[in-house]
């Protein structure tokens, strides 16, 4: 119990120092968060609202909220991919829980991407896209998406020190899963017999959940979002189980290489 | 001697090396260590280069699990490494940097703040505590980590080297400060190569010969005994561990 609070005060003031510490190393600071999501925008509505004509109506909404949920996700993977695999310094110097590397960066994004949420939801009004109460659902909504990105985020950074070389592949399995996620795509699109294939990847559920709720005004897909947030969470207890219970696993595997 | 802090029996680490994607040999960084650490001693490691000395200090600071043989601890006994600069971001201020490190050494936020006077004062680091670490130069920062070490009082310091810190005159300081923290009640373990060192500073020494605990008692006499046995064992590169230990 003592350790845990020792943890979770080690973890805020750590983030807080990191978010401090990237505020202040670039000269637009904090700007970088909300101007990154609108150039992958202009980007992606170039490319298909006026070069192939495909957006339609309400295309920017549709767009905004699969780009900005994927943007959240791949963000907490990239970044927690070195985590445990660069700390070496820490890890044989000092006795810290590993699982804080990674959680840094997992709690880092979070608080990110929850002003680009707000801003979002702000656009959506601008925009004509009314206020509902399914908007709501938002909630769970994102407790399960930061559960799944904790795991994914856990995950990479608990096999790239065993496998170095995997960093290389972990940008372009990102990238496929880019693709699949329907982003600037509906699912209707695919067929039907493919679309099951298609909702195994669990960004893709939590994306055409996050239209549902916001632009369609409709409950989610509760079961299904219970499926990811189960399968996620299984991951990142057996990851967190492993950390408490090897402690000296990660001091050792960094010490070797 | 104080009461018996920690006590170690038949300690054996050893380290998977990785040749390949499947292949992998081990190598044995620790063999057979036994001691025993009093509350108060200062107590000295000597060892070549490669003898486990660092691996050594992991398995005292829980960092490392042996693999052979066990550590008996006291219950809640404190145990950490006076590591220059651990942990420190260059972009944020001396404050943030010192209650971060105190963070990951395992003390807590107010005992960082509350020992903040003292550590800027030990430093001499002044208002510069309220620029980021980036701008400081190199013995400014070692300063700032050395005065965080010394001022929050673990029950055992670790000392890997004693290291020269920043300009001749905090240099004098600094070793002054450290002399007096093992005269104290402080308990202190310092692995050093050095035996000269390791002769004024020390009450007890372990000898650590190629991953075993040799020899171990009276600094002074013991130590004598080790420059006699380097000397007649002089390899000019070291063992085979330097290495890994690196």
């Amino acid at each position: 119990m003592q350790s845990l609070i020792q943890f979770f005060h080690l973890l805020t003031f750590k983030v807080r120092c990191r978010l401090k510490s990237e505020a202040a190393s670039n000269y637009l600071g904090f700007f970088w968060w909300v101007l990154e999501p609108i150039f992958y925008l202009l980007t992606f509505y170039f490319v298909f609202e006026v070069m192939l004509n495909r957006g339609g109506e309400g295309f920017v909404a549709f767009l905004l909220c699969g780009l900005i949920p994927w943007l959240w996700f791949n963000k907490t993977v990239s970044n927690a991919a070195g985590t445990i695999f660069n700390a070496k310094g820490l890890l044989t110097q000092t006795k810290i829980p590993v699982a804080l590397l990674p959680s840094e960066v997992v709690l880092q994004d979070f608080v990110k991407q929850g002003v680009v949420f707000l801003l979002l939801l702000t656009f959506l009004l601008v925009y004509g896209v009314g206020l509902s109460w399914s908007w709501l659902a938002l909630i769970p909504l994102m407790a399960v998406q930061l559960t799944l990105n904790a795991a994914a985020g856990f995950l990479v950074a608990a096999v790239v020190p065993l496998f170095p070389d995997l960093r290389f592949l972990i940008q372009t399995g990102l990238m496929l899963m880019m693709f699949g996620s329907g982003i600037f795509y509906s699912y209707e699109l695919i067929r039907p017999e493919h679309q099951g294939l298609f909702f195994l990847n669990p960004m893709a559920t939590l994306i055409k959940n996050y239209r549902a709720v916001l632009v369609e005004h409709q409950a989610p897909d509760w079961v299904a979002l219970g499926a990811v947030f189960l399968g996620s969470a299984l991951v990142l207890g057996g990851l967190i189980w492993f950390f408490l219970n090897r402690a000296d696993f990660y001091p050792r595997v960094v010490s070797e290489t | 001697m104080g009461e018996r802090i920690m006590r170690l029996e038949h300690v054996g680490v050893r380290y998977r090396i990785r040749r390949s994607m499947f292949r992998s040999s081990y190598y044995e960084a620790l063999r057979d260590v036994s001691f025993d650490l009093y509350a108060g001693e200062t107590l000295g490691v000597i060892g070549r280069n490669g003898a486990g000395k660092s691996t050594l200090l992991r398995v005292i600071n829980d960092i490392i699990k042996p693999d052979t043989g066990r550590v008996e601890r006291r219950p809640g006994l404190s145990v950490s490494l006076l590591s220059l600069s651990l942990g420190f971001d260059p972009n944020l201020n001396g404050i943030d940097n010192t209650v971060l490190s105190a963070l990951l050494l395992g003390h807590s936020k107010e005992q960082a703040l509350a020992n903040m006077e003292q550590i800027a004062e030990f430093s001499e680091l002044g208002d510069f505590l309220y620029d980021p670490v980036l701008t400081y130069s190199s013995g400014m920062k070692a300063r700032l980590g050395f005065a965080i070490a010394v001022t929050l009082r673990p029950d055992v310091l670790l000392i890997d080297e004693v290291l020269g810190v920043g300009d001749a005159h905090f240099r004098k300081k600094s070793s002054a400060a450290l002399n007096a923290k093992m005269a104290s009640e402080q308990t202190v373990v310092l692995v050093s190569h050095s035996a000269a060192q390791i002769k004024t500073l020390c009450d007890r020494v372990v000898w650590i010969e190629d991953g075993v605990s040799f020899k171990q008692g009276q600094a002074k006499p013991l130590v004598d005994e080790y420059e006699a046995y380097i000397e007649a064992h002089q390899s000019p590169t070291g063992t085979k561990h330097d290495r890994l230990a690196a």
